[in-house]
């Protein structure tokens, strides 16, 4: 769900598949890729987790603007589980530091689809766009994910409604719906019919394969 | 000294029949054989001198790993040295390896494989004391660099299911270590300074540097990518792969390595471990048994905490269906125990993954869960008390969590409570599943009807419009769910996991089911292939 590395480069790689990844120094390298990742919009879960853990085994070498960033990265994977599987590998002190757990509310708010919510938190207090501040794009992610539900469970939706969970108005909200191929009609939203949001009943049907019929093809064979 | 009883008679006598036979008890070396037995557990009693079974069977045992003959080795291993543990050293240790040592030539490294056994026992049925601890290491030590670290492949030979007890022996007592340095209230001075002043001691570094070098050394991810692709495992196997010793200590380092990131908490990296093994029948693993069990056991709870509930219910009733089947050859078997415990935390972690996620599940493997976690199946989906039993199937089901670093010896004032790191697992997953407290309840009502008002909805539970499109907005969120098809296990489609479905307009809920139509196919065939016969017996009897 979340964009899958497909720009990882070659160093990146090897070092994830290899040994080297317990090496110590190469935690520049680590980190200086969560930094192209957050210039550039790009995501990419194992060499995250692989920072994490080299903090993990080298408490030394823990860099909270690092951790931070990476969690507010995984913010923008939900509904994926990756927010989780980064707490995995930080330690009890860590989690309950203010920050972290700031971070922490607001991966809830979004868990619970709680997305009028997850907006006026965040907008409440300066130190949570503090907090994202260095990842690019990060309202912009947020807004995909929940676009990305909405269109999953509905085929109409009330505008006020769809504002309050994007938090646009106005202009920004006409330019966002017309991005996702919403229509806009008057104060209704209207999403195409998708295979998520058609609510059909299916009838699991059995698939015969062929394979199971060749027992019976030879004995008509011997007739 | 010893209470004659059949039994006993019995086993000396067949350890007299099976030594005798090829080698006969020295009679130099039991004169003066003057045992002072000095153990190293505090509180076990002076031993007294070794009783000749005892020495037969040494004398035995090490000709044949001298000889490398696996089939026998494989009888004394599991059972002979099973039952004279209980027989004769059921509360003291066996005799230390120095006593022992002119029995067998002073041959080194059959004596680092006695060692292993030595202190396997210690930590099985006495207390090991952190001594013990720390020569168990350095034995190991002792053991893999001699594997390891040698100009040409050792000849040595070892039964598959003792190199499986090597490694999970290593990794448990790793664990054990890790866990018992963080409990420092009751320690001595001189404990302390002994463990702050050897950090490298079952560091985890160290225990991560032999599982990687054994895989390396051994080459087995080439092995079995080349056999994945349908090559012959040999070619890549080079000089050492190709010994069955190293390859098999090769493969089951990667089990060693998934479990002991899932340790460590790093679900992704251990199943990127698994990425060479398929899971099926064939898979080496499954020739030890409680590798097998072990494998499952992670690989299912890796998928759980990563919420791939689907995959982790595939893994879990893969390996309760298969050892359920199997039943009556292990039963026998000294690691029973062990394997009904693993099986029932199994069945704990299925119980929480189908609260989670309804599946329908074999019949057998139902009844049984139904049978042992019933009561709570039944209160994990009701929503308000679910928490607490959620929280402590996770307690009793979950690994025991280590944290790679001790605590800080410098600083001892700083360690007032260290918590048991797997309450730090535990709080992260049970915050997960107290967001979707709600679903099971919902999930009862949206059964009920196809279409529904958003404010009717809301009404029968009790809550307000709003409150209730955000849940059902999780509702969908949750119900889509990574699901392995095919190729290595952490990938896998998004697919719906829920067999119902909806979606909402405007005010309206709109509600369908997925139905499992009716399977006539097996029926069918099985008649047919049964008609044949029936025809084929009436036509040979004419």
């Amino acid at each position: 769900m979340a964009q899958l590395a497909m720009n990882r480069p070659e160093v990146i790689q090897s070092l994830i598949d290899g040994v080297d990844r317990y090496n110590p120094d190469n935690i520049s390298i680590l980190e200086e890729y969560l930094a192209t990742q957050c210039q550039n919009e790009e995501y990419d879960l194992m060499a995250n987790l692989a920072a994490l853990k080299l903090y993990q085994f080298n408490p030394h070498l823990t860099n909270d603007r690092v951790i931070i960033n990476i969690l507010a990265k995984a913010l923008t994977a939900v509904p994926a589980p990756d927010f989780n599987l980064c707490l995995y590998l930080l330690t009890e002190p860590m989690i309950i530091d203010e920050s972290i757990k700031q971070l922490t509310a607001l991966h809830q708010l979004l868990e619970q689809s709680r997305y009028a919510k997850f907006w006026e938190t965040y907008k409440s207090d300066p130190a949570y766009e503090q907090l994202v501040s260095e990842v690019r794009g990060f309202s912009h992610a947020i807004r995909t994910i929940v676009a990305r539900v909405v269109s999953m469970t509905h085929q109409q939706i009330a505008s006020p409604l769809l504002e309050s969970y994007l938090d646009l108005s106005g202009e920004d909200f006409a330019a966002f719906v017309k991005e996702q191929n919403w229509e806009l009609k008057g104060a209704i939203v209207q999403i195409p019919v998708n295979k998520d949001n058609e609510a059909k009943t299916v009838v699991i049907r059995e698939n015969i394969k062929f394979e199971q019929l060749t027992k019976v093809i030879g004995y008509s064979n011997e007739m | 000294m010893y209470h004659d009883n059949y039994e006993e008679d019995d086993l000396a006598a067949e350890v007299e029949l099976v030594t005798s036979a090829q080698y006969p008890p020295d009679a130099d070396v039991d004169d003066g054989f003057d045992s002072e037995g000095v153990v190293s557990s505090q509180k076990q009693p002076i031993a007294v001198e070794i009783p000749d079974t005892i020495k037969n069977f040494i004398t035995y045992f090490h000709r044949n790993v001298l000889e490398n003959n696996i089939y026998e080795l494989h009888t004394l291993y599991e059972v002979t040295f099973n039952k004279l543990t209980d027989r004769f050293y059921a509360k003291q240790p066996w005799p230390e390896a120095e006593l022992i040592s002119p029995l067998v030539d002073d041959d080194q490294v059959f004596l680092t494989l006695y060692r292993e056994l030595y202190y396997r026992h210690i930590y099985a049925r006495l207390s090991p004391s952190i001594q013990d601890r720390f020569h168990s290491y350095e034995n190991y030590c002792d053991l893999f660099n001699y594997i390891l670290n040698s100009d040409f492949p050792v000849n040595l030979e070892l039964p598959n299911q003792w190199l499986w007890d090597i490694i999970d022996e290593f990794i448990y007592q790793f664990q054990s270590f890790c866990n018992c340095r963080n409990r420092i209230k009751n320690r001595s001075e001189e404990e302390i300074a002994l463990l702050r002043d050897n950090p490298q001691i079952w560091s985890c570094y160290s225990v991560l540097n032999v599982l990687y070098s054994l895989i390396q050394k051994s080459r087995i991810n080439e092995q079995l990518l080349v056999n994945k692709n349908g090559g012959d495992m040999l070619e890549a196997a080079g000089e050492y792969g190709s010994k069955p010793l190293y390859k098999m200590l090769g493969y089951f380092s990667i089990i060693g390595l998934l479990r002991v990131h899932c340790l460590l908490g790093d679900y992704t990296l251990a199943l990127k471990m698994m990425d060479n093994i398929e899971l099926n029948k064939k898979a080496l693993f499954s020739r030890v048994i409680p590798c097998h069990v072990t494998t499952y056991y992670y690989v299912g709870f890796s998928y759980l905490m990563m919420r791939r509930y689907a995959d982790a219910i595939r893994a879990f009733s893969t390996v309760l269906t298969f050892i359920q089947r199997t039943k009556q050859y292990h039963t026998r078997s000294y690691q029973f125990d062990q394997i009904a415990k693993k099986c029932d935390q199994m069945y704990a972690l299925l119980a929480m993954c189908i609260a989670l996620c309804p599946t329908r599940l074999d019949e057998n493997i139902h009844n049984h869960l139904r049978e042992k976690y019933g009561d709570q199946l039944a209160k994990m989906q009701k929503g308000e008390d679910s928490i607490s039993v959620y929280e402590d199937l996770f307690q009793y089901a979950c690994p025991k969590f280590i944290s790679p670093n001790g605590p800080n010896f410098d600083d001892l004032a700083s360690i007032s409570q260290v918590n048991e790191p797997y309450q730090h697992h535990a709080k992260i997953f049970l915050s997960d599943i107290h967001s979707q407290a709600m679903i099971p309840t919902l999930r009862s009502f949206l059964k009920l009807y196809t279409t529904m008002s958003i404010d009717k909805l809301a009404a029968f539970l009790e809550m307000d419009a709003d409150e209730l499109r955000t849940q059902l907005l999780m509702f969908k969120q949750r119900s889509r769910q990574q699901k392995w098809i095919n190729g290595n296990l952490l990938e896998g489609d998004i697919v719906s996991t829920s067999d119902l479905d909806f979606c909402i307009k405007q005010d309206m809920i709109h509600i369908a089911e997925s139905k499992v139509g009716r399977r006539y196919g097996d029926w069918f065939l099985r008649n047919i292939t049964r008609f044949q016969d029936v025809i084929a017996t009436l036509e040979n009897k004419n």
